[in-house]
């Protein structure tokens, strides 16, 4: 009960501060499908199609990396720089006071931001489906267990990042760059380099492509590649939970955990 | 009474790389009976927010002991932050995109209330700390006086035993400082709370503490009752009125035989204010004065404030 009291608080926040600041809400999906459209428009035009349906799959899987990457995205900056935010503004140390703990704090913020994203990510997806004219398989029941066991990857270096913070607090290059490095791993090409598949989010965007675009359910996709999926996303995001408990420990030790 | 905070030999070493460690507190120890109001004094760099960021399990101490109500809070630190909440660095510790009403009720959910279960509470401290009007807005449009009150009121919605309130008066003008002194007073008032107050206003340690503990570089120095520290210091302090000036010699004599003596003078008069440790120097002064034929006027126990006590202990140790 106490739990979900805490629950049900991180995710009203969440939702007051996309209601209240609903130009920012809007802006971001704006950015967001403006973004698409260049990258989408862009590889039409480098594959020589003339129309969307001219260039086949590799649209339609750019679609799907698009999406696993705003998903991704958002997933790891509302972590990261949301650890920032509360410790430039005071409220780090009164989260880290909750005694429910503060690793269950996070996973709880965790968990709201991923529900709130998940709507702004269904916007831009339907925006992306319905410039392209390519409508794809939107089977909720095997698309949700993979996205977040995706995006969980995606929390892991979150997290890694998050711990990093605590202890250097301006770590804002590093997340920027990471930006782009989760762009090579969602568009990591293991067909010829099968090692890319132990990276974080390379085989989930893989699965969620076969789903979305072959039309396959989760039942029908090789039990060996979700098997693989889940390994892969637990060991990221529990490394990086754990990076991220122990880079707090070394705040706590030096103080650190109300500094900006 | 039974002791809610107890803390014993706490000490925190700061290491650095290529020099000495830093001791920021040195082997402290005191305890808190349950809901009495205790100030933290001690001069800026003496460790008081140190040794309330270990209560408060934000900081980790190099040795020592924290109980909190029973538990020991650097074994058990989750089941000891039941029993404790902070107020730290003043206005900053709310959410400023968030209203008043809404910041009260994100703070309980933080403790695991749900929002039905403490609703009454959140409407009483609204009430209490006067921001009925303001209840629906944000918390950056408040003043810092507001914003200060609705951080205090956060601490408290999360309804611990033993709250620990970091410079709750830091940055304000003195009539909100006077409002916030008069808010804390009315909750130490109302017994509910064991508190540990620590703060450079010493209007409000003076007025809302029954016991301070004054450290100075790292190590406890005093640890007594307010009341105790006032006699004790007004018994040792004295205003001698002389009629007219002191002369430069005279004046000189006697600052090099008590050092802390302090002199003020009018047109006609001069006060020589002087902290005396027995009645022996009481005459030792008086010679000396009678000694440059000063005219004495009048001899009394000077009325010591909390600041001068203060001055005086750290100055002292």
């Amino acid at each position: 009960m106490r739990y979900l009291a805490l629950f049900k608080a991180l995710l009203k926040m969440r939702y007051i501060y996309l209601k209240r600041y609903y130009f920012d809400t809007v802006s971001m999906i704006v950015t967001m499908f403006l973004i698409f459209l260049l990258i989408f428009y862009g590889a039409m035009a480098l594959l020589g199609g003339a129309t969307p349906a001219d260039s086949g799959d590799t649209l339609e899987g750019i679609v799907v990396g698009f999406m696993v990457w705003t998903f991704a995205l958002v997933a790891y900056s509302n972590l990261s720089w949301g650890l920032i935010e509360e410790a430039q503004q005071g409220t780090l140390e009164q989260l880290y006071m909750s005694p429910l703990g503060f690793g269950w704090v996070t996973i709880f913020r965790v968990v709201a931001n991923f529900i709130i994203n998940a709507f702004m990510v269904f916007i831009v997806l339907l925006l992306m489906m319905a410039t392209t004219g390519k409508w794809l398989n939107l089977d909720m029941l095997s698309l949700t267990p993979l996205i977040l066991l995706t995006v969980a990857g995606a929390y892991g270096v979150g997290f890694l990042m998050g711990g990093l913070a605590l202890v250097f607090k301006r770590v804002q290059s590093a997340l920027q760059i990471l930006q782009f490095v989760l762009v090579i791993f969602i568009a990591a090409p293991f067909g010829w380099m099968p090692f890319m598949k132990f990276l974080p989010l390379s085989l989930g965007t893989r699965l969620i492509g076969q789903v979305m675009i072959g039309e396959l359910s989760l039942f029908q996709l090789p039990p060996g590649d979700v098997l693989f999926l889940i390994g892969n996303s637990a060991f990221y995001f529990g490394l990086g939970f754990l990076i991220f408990k122990l880079f707090e420990n070394v705040a706590r030790d030096r103080g650190l955990l109300g500094h900006y | 009474m039974e002791t809610v905070l107890h803390v014993k030999d706490l000490t925190k070493l700061y290491r650095q790389r290529r020099a000495e460690a830093v001791v920021a507190v040195d082997r402290v120890s005191f305890s808190v009976r349950k809901n009495e109001v205790v100030g933290l004094l001690g001069p800026n760099g003496a460790g008081k927010t140190t040794t309330i960021k270990c209560i408060a399990g934000l900081i980790k101490p190099t040795s020592g002991e924290i109980w909190l109500d029973g538990v020991d809070a650097l074994r058990r630190p989750t089941r000891a932050m039941e029993k404790v909440a902070a107020l730290l660095e003043g206005n900053r510790n709310i959410y400023w995109r968030l209203t008043v009403r809404e910041n009260l009720e994100f703070f309980a959910g933080l403790q695991g209330y749900p929002v039905g279960k403490v609703k009454g509470y959140i409407d009483e401290l609204i009430e209490l700390f006067d921001l009925k009007e303001k209840e629906r807005t944000t918390a950056r449009k408040l003043s810092r006086g507001m914003q200060q009150k609705l951080a205090l009121a956060c601490a408290l919605v999360r309804q611990t035993e033993v709250l620990l309130l970091d410079e709750p008066t830091l940055g304000l003008d003195v009539e909100t400082s006077y409002e916030m002194r008069h808010v804390l007073k009315e909750m130490a008032a109302r017994g509910e709370r064991t508190i540990l107050l620590s703060s450079h206003d010493m209007h409000v340690v003076q007025d809302i503490c029954q016991r301070v503990v004054i450290i100075n570089n790292g190590r406890v120095v005093v640890d007594d009752r307010v009341t105790s520290l006032m006699k004790l210091f007004q018994a040792s302090a004295y205003r001698f009125e002389i009629e007219g000036q002191l002369s430069a010699e005279l004046e000189l004599k006697l600052k090099g035989r008590f050092p802390l003596l302090a002199l003020s003078a009018t047109d006609h008069r001069t006060y020589i204010d002087a902290d005396l440790e027995d009645d022996t120097q009481l005459y030792e002064v008086m010679d000396i004065l009678r000694d440059g034929r000063t005219q004495i006027k009048s001899i009394g126990h000077k009325e010591p404030n909390l600041e001068e006590i203060f001055l005086r202990i750290v100055k002292g140790s």
